[in-house]
């Protein structure tokens, strides 16, 4: 019997330990009755809005809600962007968010708190906070997919009738993100509406940068073209004497990271067939870093060589995302070229690139933005995104749907997000004559975590003054210590023959549920070995790992848009014309 | 009859007595039962995530069940190549840890026994025990420190004495050689304090005995501590193998790079992203309790054979 006892209880634990594993929660969890009339709740909540009106004040709901204002105070809470950068303020609890607080609580009686989620771990925490139902009143992240598998395990609010509904009551919310941002993902048949797009006001993606000053010392003209930025490349290699010095040895003539579909983007873009047709973008078009594009492995052949030649930084695959060793080497003035986001080494004000390399190698070094890469035809090409940014959704544990929206409407506003944008004048920002904004580096209280507040601003990324030509100017003044004409050459730079991404809106596409993360590591998996593959070894090495990628779901994402596609627009290569 | 009743309210009278004197042990025991209770019994109940459709914020009772009887997310998992992938990996890491990383305590605890001088022990143990105390991603980071390919220390010297760079961490059999050792040195102090402790408990007139027959240092080791520690290596020989497909996270995890994927993809690695980044959590429900069924089989298995051996096993 003791014997019997004992090894059950020595079972229990071990099998215990599978639960835990799997993240599940003791905790509580609402009983699906609960959460149906949550549901049904924000039902008659629009049932009860065909009372409502709007007048010039706001929206009116007898005994709910006048002129805009609750007559009860509710209580939402928002999600904000952690980026722990040092010297920042709390994300949650600063100048900022202190006057958005005030700013919605005095117009529309709503008490707002912010829950901080970490920038680089957030799906993993919106994870867990939904699971827990714990989840912001809003939230927001890049990964539509992810929003897409909650709404189906019955986690998220559908906006297809409030946002409808509340049309007139969200004048600046419509108004700036207009149908095309706010329906971006209304499914088709069901017309279900889980997030909506923020917008990307500056499309502008990724650039490549060199080290202008070394490009002086050996006497070189910016590279024009693949070939002679390769020789520019052996360039800096054969010269790293004469360039480092003492500290020769530490030269790395273009750098990358583990993250080769970001950071070698220009040139794997230049290599696809420019006629490709949107419907071959679109069946392809899973991965984000366009990893099934034809023509990337040409690409990825030419980083390889380079990686061979010693023209590439021999550690880029140790370091995960949000690692700092290569930003370091790049600030001590060892990296000759790289890519990435467009306005990379002038971001941070004092702490940017640019201004680290002022100090520690000299007044001089800098990085200056270049557009070398042509495809087939000699032209500059880069796949841009199109007009959308964050997706902001509401999970089904939000009982203020319409409060959240009055403060999506209230962050939209003009007024409230230039504000937000550019700060205090003379601490934030200092005008020119002829109006464009400059932005200067706040500390202590008016320090900005992220560039132009972006983590506040949801439904916006990038600078809008409402004017455009005022907007251009100021874009170039927003980086303190980088000359205007820098920024404005890195602007052209990066939209230069860029072809904008539509939105191909076919339904559901179920065998992407849940393979986003697996996914895209399987690709930086294949992308990180064919490029450290010995030359003769690349083409098994690539073709070894697509043939996983495929097998391992890719090639069934890709049937399935490939169906989809047909459902809705036959043997079409192009979308019908608006 | 009545003596029956009498033996009874003595028996009770004397369970009142027991109680009132030993109360005080009971509520401190009251602890940890709670613990185990919240934290490992309760989560029983969400075993059945591995059988149903999983959906947010709803109590597993109400979830619909999956497809194939209950079974399609175990059907799913087998048929993930990731997954057949990680087994294989886990059960590698973990066979190459048993065969290397067991006995290194052993022996190291017999070479620590043998050490008379006590200062030197102390302080030798004392140095082993401290890497115990490091997280793993601690040690990730040393490790590149000091293995990567350009700026490791290991490969600078390597190049200052005209040897070419070795991919310590970017190729996957150094990378394997790497986790193993590194796993080695930080436990194989802490775990030398079982042995150590064990070793106490041999009886020092066996070792007397010996020597007046003239056993030389190394007789004694095979013929008394050896067969003094069989019982503490036979019990910790059982419970690991009782885990051989429970791996630690932080280790695969912290050490891994795109490059060796292809041995460090293990299954709490597969959970992690398949389950808390990609959200397919019955499906990682389901590998999760796959792992411990074939660990209470390994543990009970490993048990018989020992009591087959003659061994006294865990129950």
């Amino acid at each position: 019997m003791k014997k019997i006892l004992s090894f059950a209880l020595a079972a229990t634990m071990l099998l215990a330990t599978a639960a835990c594993g799997s993240d599940t929660k003791p905790s509580e969890s609402k009983a699906p009755s609960e959460s149906q009339t949550g549901q049904t709740e924000t039902g008659t909540e629009t049932e009860g809005s065909k009372d409502a009106s709007v007048s010039g004040d706001g929206l009116t709901i007898e005994g709910e809600i006048e002129n805009g204002k609750f007559l009860e105070t509710k209580k939402i809470t928002v999600e904000v962007y952690d980026r722990g950068n040092d010297g920042g303020s709390h994300p949650e609890d600063n100048f900022f968010t202190d006057y958005i607080k005030e700013g919605v609580l005095r117009d529309h009686n709503i008490e707002v708190t912010f829950v901080p989620v970490p920038r680089w771990t957030e799906v993993e925490q919106l994870n867990n906070l939904l699971a827990a139902n714990n989840a912001p009143d809003i939230c927001l992240t890049y990964d539509y997919s992810t929003i897409k598998t909650y709404a189906q395990m019955g986690g998220v609010t559908n906006l297809k009738d409030d946002i409808e509904n509340y049309k007139d009551a969200l004048p600046n919310l419509w108004g700036w993100l207009g149908e095309n941002n706010i329906y971006w993902d209304k499914d088709p048949e069901t017309g279900d509406l889980w997030a909506i797009e923020g917008k990307l006001a500056n499309n502008t993606r990724i650039n490549t940068f060199v080290r202008q000053d070394w490009l002086d010392t050996l006497g070189m003209e910016a590279p024009n073209s693949t070939e002679e930025f390769e020789k520019m490349l052996v360039a800096f290699r054969d010269n790293a004497d004469k360039l480092l010095g003492d500290e020769a040895d530490k030269m790395i003539p273009f750098s990358i990271s583990f993250d080769i579909g970001w950071r070698a983007d220009h040139i794997l873009a230049s290599f696809v067939d420019p006629e490709i047709s949107t419907r071959e973008r679109f069946v392809r078009g899973f991965d984000d870093r366009r990893f099934l594009y034809p023509g990337v492995e040409e690409g990825v052949e030419l980083l390889n060589k380079w990686y061979n030649d010693n023209l590439i930084w021999k550690d880029f695959a140790l370091y995960g995302a949000g690692d700092t060793t290569e930003d370091n080497l790049m600030k001590a003035g060892y990296v000759g070229a790289f890519m990435h986001n467009w306005d990379y080494p002038y971001r941070n004000a004092d702490d940017s690139i640019n201004n680290n390399l002022k100090r520690l190698v000299g007044e001089d070094a800098g990085y200056v933005s270049i557009d070398p890469f042509k495809n087939s035809k000699g032209e500059p090409m880069k796949f841009l995104p199109g007009p959308v940014d964050r997706k902001i959704f509401f999970p089904a544990t939000n009982d203020e749907v319409l409060a959240s929206l009055l403060y999506l409407d209230w962050i939209t506003k003009f007024e409230n997000r230039e504000f937000l944008q550019i700060g205090v004048p003379d601490i934030n920002h200092k005008v020119h004559e002829d109006g464009a904004i400059e932005n200067i580096p706040a500390t202590g209280d008016h320090i900005m975590n992220s560039p132009l507040n972006i983590d506040y601003t949801m439904t916006i990324n990038g600078l809008d003054l409402g004017d455009e030509d005022l907007t251009t100017r100021s874009i170039a003044f927003s980086y303190p210590g980088v000359k205007a004409e820098v920024i404005a050459d890195a602007y052209e730079n990066s939209t230069r023959g860029g072809i904008i991404g539509q939105n191909i809106n076919v339904g559901d596409i179920t065998s992407e549920t849940g393979m986003g993360p697996a996914l895209s590591e399987k690709r930086d998996v294949v992308l990180n070995q064919a490029v450290v593959a010995k030359p003769e070894d690349f083409k098994q090495v690539f073709d070894a790992g697509m043939q996983d990628y495929l097998a391992s779901g890719g090639q069934a994402i890709m049937d399935e848009r490939a169906e989809k596609w047909e459902a809705m627009y036959g043997d079409a290569t192009e979308l019908p014309e608006q | 009859m009545a003596t029956n009743s009498l033996k009874a309210k003595s028996s009770g009278a004397g369970f009142k007595n027991y109680m009132r004197r030993y109360w005080v042990l009971y509520a401190m025991l009251l602890l940890p039962i709670i613990y185990f209770f919240i934290f490992k019994y309760i989560p029983f109940l969400y075993i059945q995530i591995a059988f149903k459709d999983y959906k947010i914020g709803m109590s597993p009772f109400a979830m619909p069940w999956a497809k194939n009887k209950g079974m399609f997310y175990f059907q799913q998992a087998f048929r993930n190549r990731d997954f057949r992938f990680a087994l294989r990996n886990t059960i590698m890491l973990n066979g190459l840890d048993l065969l290397v990383g067991f006995p290194a305590p052993i022996i190291l605890a017999i070479i620590l026994n043998e050490i008379k001088c006590n200062a030197f022990k102390r302080v030798t143990q004392t140095i082993a025990y401290l890497p115990h105390f490091l997280s793993w991603i601690i040690i990730s980071g040393l490790a590149l420190q000091v293995f990567a390919p350009t700026t490791g220390l290991v490969n600078i010297a390597l190049n200052a004495m005209g040897y070419s760079s070795k991919p310590f961490l970017n190729n996957p059999h150094n990378w394997v050689v790497i986790y193993v050792l590194l796993g080695v040195w930080q436990s194989v102090g802490w775990n030398t304090i079982i042995y150590l402790a064990a070793i106490t408990g041999i009886n020092t007139e066996l070792y007397e005995a010996a020597e007046v027959d003239g056993a030389g240092r190394l007789r004694k080791i095979w013929h008394i501590t050896l067969p003094g520690l069989r019982p503490t290596i036979v019990v910790l020989l059982i419970l690991s193998l009782g885990n051989m497909l429970g791996i630690d996270f932080a280790r695969p995890f912290s050490l891994q790079n795109n490059l060796v994927k292809s041995v460090s993809n293990v299954l709490s690695t597969f959970v992690y992203t398949n389950g808390i980044r990609g959200l397919q959590i019955s499906m990682t429900t389901a590998v999760g309790l796959f792992q411990s069924v074939v660990n209470v089989i390994f543990l009970s298995i490993a048990n018989f054979i020992a009591k087959r051996l003659g061994e006294n096993g865990i129950w």
